[in-house]
């Protein structure tokens, strides 16, 4: 063993180990490069420079032991936090996903309108040498032109071929296109605006109809603005990431595009009664589910210590059973306990002859998350608690067993003041935990009930996390921003608290 | 016999109603499994009829390739618990016995960043792990290989801090002996330290195997594949449409895939709760 650390072949070793892993980061480097991920390319560019300086110089021993677990934090965590944040002072959600020039791009598109008269004609698809062109026939007036995205020429009725319904299928110069050709032709033909007459032109409906626009919606890019050619209506960038009237702030153009709104995301969660009493619901229910679910399972794994403390018989086994819970992996034992509380042929119903439709009212929907939760997390703290009774020196309760104290006393006394003081940075880690505890509630109840008619989106269950969950990938509207900025206030909540406990569990006095 | 009763009768009530508690769900789950009907239901307590015809349909029927994700998830959860200790520990044996500038800063900055909630960050990841599969498809989004590095990443936080709690409880003397005799910090760290440690190295890695076995929302995000699923999230779908509910499989899977689960953590359950408590967090 000893010749793998020191000596020639551990620095043989090391090299080809540093110069491999370089080797396959320069190559991702390079591609991301190639790919324009300039962020995710500096990153890897800068993770082989430090890699080969920690590892063939002797720049500095501890950073040896650190690179690896600081490169994959950066990538991983710390680099998405940073992200979060940048995301939570934007206007970023559904209908302003996109970056503002493609949303300019996606309304001049968008931004137009068959022209008053409604006119369309019959057409072919073709090309004029290289380019996309269309044989437009006016039937009526036995016209016919050849158009492109630049230029419309007119073509003698003389020189085209007619089908039987009269209309242009080939022309001098005009190529048109083989079956093959047109079954993929749709996207890029429609994109195209033919010309026509002025400011109108033919836009494709399917293969062979066309219908005589106009741009409605113009961009004029010296003053970053559209303009309506109809009516006259001014569209300005609102500075929220949409272009708005002028006239009516409140009619804008879709799409809009991802805009910085700085702090708006946080001020709404405190203004906007729309944004602000869901959530205050749900934190309410976050902090009563995380407090019943820290009194209930150490309640009843304290209970259980206490009755075990004594080598009965059997022990070992009781023992064994009641860590089953724990063993579990979790996600299978949530899934199994949602499918007991089905109303109509769940176990639980069928146990107690009742019909309790548990999911679909909010009191029994929360009852049955905080059972759950209780039967997922009582076996830890048994496990602790036992372990601390074994802890407490057996002196004192002898001690006031001789003063004489009766075992209520002495549990109530020396017992239950001692463990707490123990237990209680493990009990607040507890509640940090499950004021988190997003696997139990996604998986069980969804959040659910949630009354669907008046669209809102958090359930009687919900804790903040599922429910930020939901604003930000939700079926119907995601608001990242605003998911992102929840967070944030989450992490400053939870990190508080670990901090208080930590504090009270004196680790921090080891930092010194 | 009085005293008997009196003394130890109330903790045998307790113990026994709170194993029958803890033991009800999974005591359904095996007559379910046994049950060709693929309810989840009780007709009644003593099961009717044992039927293999669940646990069959895993290994045979082609479109459930059950073998393939457990396979999947020992692979993934397997890799995680190795590399992020071999990784983890590291960084936890120069938080804990090197003298360095910045080292009361490096911890308060960990433990701030392994207390953000990870499920936040996933559309950030999601995000990132889109724009790598531009240029790397073998470790961008889809793959088991970058679900892999995010998961790394993830546990990373969490890890090193765990593994700091149980370097702090070991005596330093022994490397501060190795020191005296000349040895560098490097191999102190593989010579004394990995040796000394491997007990409680083994437990954290446990603990990231079952963490990861547990995970779901990432797993199910970033596997579309069916053949590159994990357990959870491939039985998972046998449950998950609202009308095609069936227990049988997922019954018959969810067992096969928990038992050495739970044989090793009762094997183990000793050294688990020590690093519980220090940690005191389960994935």
């Amino acid at each position: 063993m000893n010749f793998l650390i020191r000596g020639r072949v551990a620095l043989v070793l090391k090299i080809v180990i540093v110069s491999l892993l370089s080797a396959i980061l320069l190559m991702l480097t390079q591609s991301a490069f190639a790919q324009r991920e300039y962020v995710i390319a500096a990153y890897l560019a800068i993770s082989v420079l430090i890699l080969a300086l920690t590892y063939l110089t002797k720049i500095s021993i501890p950073l040896k032991f650190f690179i690896p677990g600081i490169l994959l934090l950066t990538a991983f965590v710390i680099g998405p936090i940073l992200y979060t944040v940048g995301m939570s002072g934007f206007n970023y959600k559904t209908g302003n996903i996109i970056s503002k020039t493609e949303a300019i791009e996606l309304i001049k598109a968008e931004g137009t309108e068959a022209s008053p008269d409604g006119i369309a004609f019959d057409l072919a698809l073709g090309r004029i040498g290289s380019e996309q062109a269309i044989l437009v026939s006016d039937v009526t007036n036995l016209k016919y032109f050849v158009s492109t995205g630049k230029t419309r020429t007119e073509v003698n009725p003389a020189d085209v071929t007619l089908n039987e319904y009269g209309v242009a299928i080939a022309a001098p110069n005009f190529t048109s296109l083989d079956d093959s050709e047109l079954s993929g032709a749709d996207k890029s033909y429609s994109e195209i605006k033919f010309k026509y007459d002025g400011d109108f032109f033919i836009a494709l409906e399917g293969l062979e109809t066309g219908i005589v626009s106009q741009q409605v919606l113009k961009y004029e890019a010296t003053n970053d603005q559209f303009v309506n050619l109809v009516d006259g209506t001014l569209y300005k960038d609102n500075g929220r990431g949409n272009y708005a009237s002028v006239n009516d702030e409140s009619t804008i153009l879709e799409p809009g595009w991802r805009a910085p709104i700085w702090f708006e995301n946080y001020s709404k969660i405190f203004t906007d009664p729309r944004v602000r009493e869901p959530l205050v619901r749900v934190f309410l229910w976050t902090i009563t589910f995380a407090l019943l679910t820290v009194i209930t399972t150490f309640a009843l794994g304290l209970l259980l210590a206490l009755a075990l403390n004594k080598p009965i018989r059997g022990r070992r086994i009781y023992r064994s059973i009641l860590v089953l819970p724990y063993a579990m992996p979790s996600v299978m034992s949530i899934l199994i306990w949602g499918g007991m509380f089905n109303t109509e042929f769940g176990a639980i119903n069928t146990l107690f002859g009742t019909d309790i439709a548990w999911f679909s009212d909010p009191n029994f929907a929360r009852t049955a998350v905080i059972l759950v939760n209780l039967w997922l997390g009582f076996p830890y703290f048994y496990l602790i608690s036992s372990g601390s009774l074994q802890a407490i020196p057996s002196e004192l309760q002898e001690a006031a067993a001789i003063d004489g104290a009766n075992p209520r006393q002495i549990f109530r006394k020396i017992t239950l003041p001692l463990l707490m003081q123990i237990l209680s940075p493990l009990l607040i880690a507890s509640f940090a935990f499950n004021f988190n505890n997003f696997n139990l509630i996604y998986l069980l109840t969804g959040g659910g009930p949630r009354n669907n008619l008046d669209g809102e989106i958090a359930g009687a269950t919900d804790i903040l996390i599922s429910y930020t969950y939901k604003i930000a990938f939700g079926s119907e509207t995601q608001d990242l921003g605003l998911a992102s900025a929840i967070s944030l206030i989450i992490f400053v909540l939870v990190a508080s608290i670990s901090l208080y406990s930590l504090r009270k569990s004196k680790v921090l006095e080891s930092f010194a | 016999m009085k005293i008997w009763l009196r003394q130890n009768l109330w903790r045998h009530l307790i113990g026994i109603s709170i194993c029958l508690f803890s033991l009800f769900p999974l005591y359904l789950v095996v007559i379910s499994s046994f049950n060709s009907s693929g309810s989840l239901q009780l007709t009644s307590f003593i099961p009717t009829e044992i039927s293999f015809s669940n646990y069959k349909m895993l290994f045979s029927d082609p479109t459930i390739p059950y073998l393939t994700w457990v396979k999947n998830s020992l692979i993934i959860a397997g890799a995680v618990a190795v590399l992020s200790v071999a990784i983890g520990s590291a960084s936890a044996f120069a938080f804990s016995r090197l003298q360095f500038k910045g080292r009361k800063l490096g911890i308060q900055l960990l433990l701030l960043v392994q207390m953000f909630p990870a499920i936040l960050a996933i559309s950030a990841v999601y995000v990132i792990m889109e724009r790598v599969y531009k240029f790397a498809p073998e470790i961008g989004l889809g793959t088991q290989s970058g679900l892999l590095l995010v998961y790394l990443g993830g546990a990373m936080g969490v890890n090193i801090w765990l593994l700091k709690g149980f370097v702090d409880s070991i005596p330093a003397e022994l490397d501060e002996a190795a020191k005296i005799d000349g040895a560098s910090s490097v191999q102190t760290f593989w010579l004394i330290f990995v040796p000394l440690a491997s007990p409680v190295l083994a437990v954290v890695a446990l603990l990231s195997f079952i963490g990861t076995f547990n995970e779901f929302i990432l797993a199910r995000l970033f596997l579309v594949d069916m053949e590159s699923r994990t357990v959870a999230v491939g039985l998972q779908q046998f449950i998950g449409g609202q009308y095609s509910e069936n227990w049988g499989p997922f019954a018959a899977g969810s067992i096969l895939a928990s038992i050495p689960i739970v044989i090793i953590f009762l094997s183990l359950q000793k050294y688990i709760v020590s690093g519980l408590t220090a940690g005191s967090v389960k994935g």
